[in-house]
């Protein structure tokens, strides 16, 4: 009799709490509307682009929603999560397979609430940072995808397992991991801090690749760009430590990085993040990329889990010039320092400052300092590729002609030259990155 | 306007100044000795001087040449240490068809002048980006050797 009595006060209790927990979530206020000029486009936005464009550029929908060599917009690109396979849907204006037939609100709701055309939508699309996002600023974007030529398209099925396949599921995600609030501009900073947060959070949404997930799958919100790792690529801390993050960066190199995908004396943009850098931050103004410095510089150090430190001196590098290498400190097997010479060299040279083009500079760079080379195994396997200015600034992909050891190899020889790292790459390992995700 | 010297000789281009150097130099310039191979920097027969670093012309974009002084096969003889490299590749007959030999010359004038006399270690380093496809290194790399002795004489 006791027993019962207390189980019931246990059930009793849950159901209070979980009840409170509901109406806290449901009446939580979702703050004002976003208002100029911390919302809509950039102050200095060039006469040849419209405010929607801009905005669906500053939002990098096209990243996601175009699939490789398809039509911009249209959708198709697969996302392979651990329980199955997710497409990104098509956003132009076809009545049948885009937008064509939904409205304003319909379109809100899915960008703002995760809320699509059949039901919850997955946290893949990004509506967690989106949901920040002005109603001016989500109905531009719209009315720039409906100028855009209508293509049919149909989206393919996802192949998710259950329960994962059941959308009504992602309504419990949200109540416990989706925080609906539009973006509120702080008073005591400056106009240009507040379009650097409402660039990187609402429309940028950095945090979403940036920022370390928890067991549900949803960002870490004391962990907030702390780095992780993102199918099978390293998105690098870019807290204000200066240690881990991005605090020792200066202006100049974040400036370069971000506008062009290089910065000069560190990394270069490669993989998913060339993709940003290529389809997104390119097109930003001047004022918006500052505006993006100014606010990155704010954010929190945090020194995250399994980051990298870089040494932009290694002592190597140092010693070689263009055309001869230092007296690297003597290996068991030469066999990584014969690849790089053969095939490496011609382009990164021995001190690692890039012979034709900056971009193949290695100094300073977080993939060469990373005794993981989580980014370094697939920039060798697959290549990366990115377009500035219509340039197009290419690395070919090493995994058709190197096999697994070939690639640990010269892998754990870059890190030795020019990170001063002692790698750990094996050939296992490779393999396993050979048969993962692209990106 | 793009400006440079190219063999000491003034030069100007105002055309797409992504082209590539290699474009500019065999079809502008007409200085054929500079062979296009690869075209991806991966086999170094475009291999050209930029301020007397070897570059690979093939994927450098003319404007960034602008204000610098570009030196190709023509002008090899012109240098001290050019001359001993081509004298050393005609005593050796170093080339069996020929075609990647103006780039391999031009690597290994690059890297006497940063090392007169370079161990084969070095040679590797240096000249391991210059693909032939006779396989001549072992006369390439005689050559090489053969010349630093004649440097090392003469100084």
């Amino acid at each position: 009799m006791k027993f019962r009595k207390l189980a019931g006060g246990a059930v009793a209790i849950v159901v209070i709490v979980a009840v409170a927990f509901v109406a806290y979530r449901l009446l939580k206020p979702e703050g004002p509307e976003p208002t100029p000029p911390i919302a809509g486009a950039a102050q200095d936005l060039p006469d040849d682009m419209s405010r929607g464009e801009y905005l669906t550029k500053a939002a990098d929908c096209a990243a996601c929603h175009t699939e490789k060599g398809g039509t911009p917009f249209a959708g198709g690109r697969p996302f392979q999560l651990p329980f199955g396979t997710i497409y990104a849907t098509n956003l132009t204006p076809d009545e049948e397979t885009g937008i064509g037939k939904w409205s304003d609100e319909a379109f809100v709701a899915a960008v703002r609430e995760g809320v699509g055309s059949e039901g919850h939508l997955y946290p893949a699309m990004p509506y967690t940072s989106y949901t920040g996002m002005s109603r001016d600023d989500i109905l531009a974007i719209k009315a720039y995808l409906e100028s855009l030529p209508p293509v049919n398209q149909p989206t393919p099925e996802n192949s998710l397992s259950f329960p994962f396949n059941q959308r009504w599921g992602m309504a419990f995600w949200n109540l416990a991991f989706f925080d609906e609030t539009r973006f509120t501009p702080d008073s005591d900073q400056s106009d240009a801090w507040n379009r650097g947060a409402y660039l990187a959070g609402p429309l940028g949404h950095c945090g979403e690749c940036h920022t370390p997930r928890n067991i549900g799958f949803a960002m870490q919100s004391h962990d907030y760009l702390a780095g992780t790792e993102v199918q099978g690529w390293k998105a690098y801390n870019t807290t204000s430590d200066s240690l881990y993050g991005i605090g020792s960066w200066s202006d100049d190199q974040l400036r370069g990085y971000l506008s062009r995908g290089h910065a000069p004396g560190r990394s270069s943009a490669s993989g998913p993040m060339a993709e940003v850098v290529e389809y997104s931050l390119q097109h930003l103004t001047d004022g918006d990329i500052d505006a993006l410095i100014a606010y990155l510089r704010s954010v929190e150090p945090e020194q995250g889990d399994r980051n990298v430190t870089v040494n932009v001196t290694p002592a190597a590098v140092e010693a070689s010039n263009a055309v001869l290498p230092g007296d690297d400190a003597p290996v068991e097997d030469p066999h990584g320092r014969r690849l790089f010479e053969g095939d490496c060299a011609g382009c990164h040279q021995w001190n690692g400052i890039g012979r034709q083009t900056e971009y193949a500079s290695l100094g300073g760079s977080s993939s060469v300092n990373d005794p993981t080379g989580t980014a370094l195994i697939q920039v060798l396997l697959r290549g990366t590729s990115i377009e500035i200015d219509g340039v197009t600034q290419r690395m070919p992909g090493f995994g058709g002609v190197y096999s697994d050891t070939d690639i640990a190899a010269v892998a754990n020889y870059v890190l030795a030259h020019f990170g001063d790292k002692e790698g750990t790459v094996t050939a296992d390992e490779v393999a396993e990155r050979r048969a993962g995700p692209a990106h | 306007m793009i400006t440079f010297t190219v063999n000491g000789s003034s030069h100007a281009f105002d055309g797409d100044p992504n082209m590539p150097l290699l474009w500019y130099l065999r079809d502008e310039a007409d200085l054929t000795g500079t062979k296009f191979g690869c075209g991806i920097a991966m086999c170094g027969a475009c291999t050209v001087h930029i301020d007397g670093r070897p570059v690979r012309s093939c994927l450098t974009p003319v404007a960034s040449v602008d204000g610098r002084s570009v030196e190709t096969i023509e002008t090899a003889e012109n240098h001290p240490i050019g001359k001993l490299v081509q004298q050393a590749w005609v005593e050796g007959q170093v080339p069996q068809c020929g075609y990647c030999q103006s780039g391999q010359i031009m690597s290994a004038v690059a890297l006497l002048k940063t090392k007169p006399s370079p161990t084969d270690d070095d040679i590797d380093a240096a000249m391991s980006g210059n693909i032939c496809r006779c396989a001549t290194y072992p006369r390439i790399r005689a050559a090489i050797h053969s010349a630093a002795e004649k440097l090392a004489y003469e100084a």
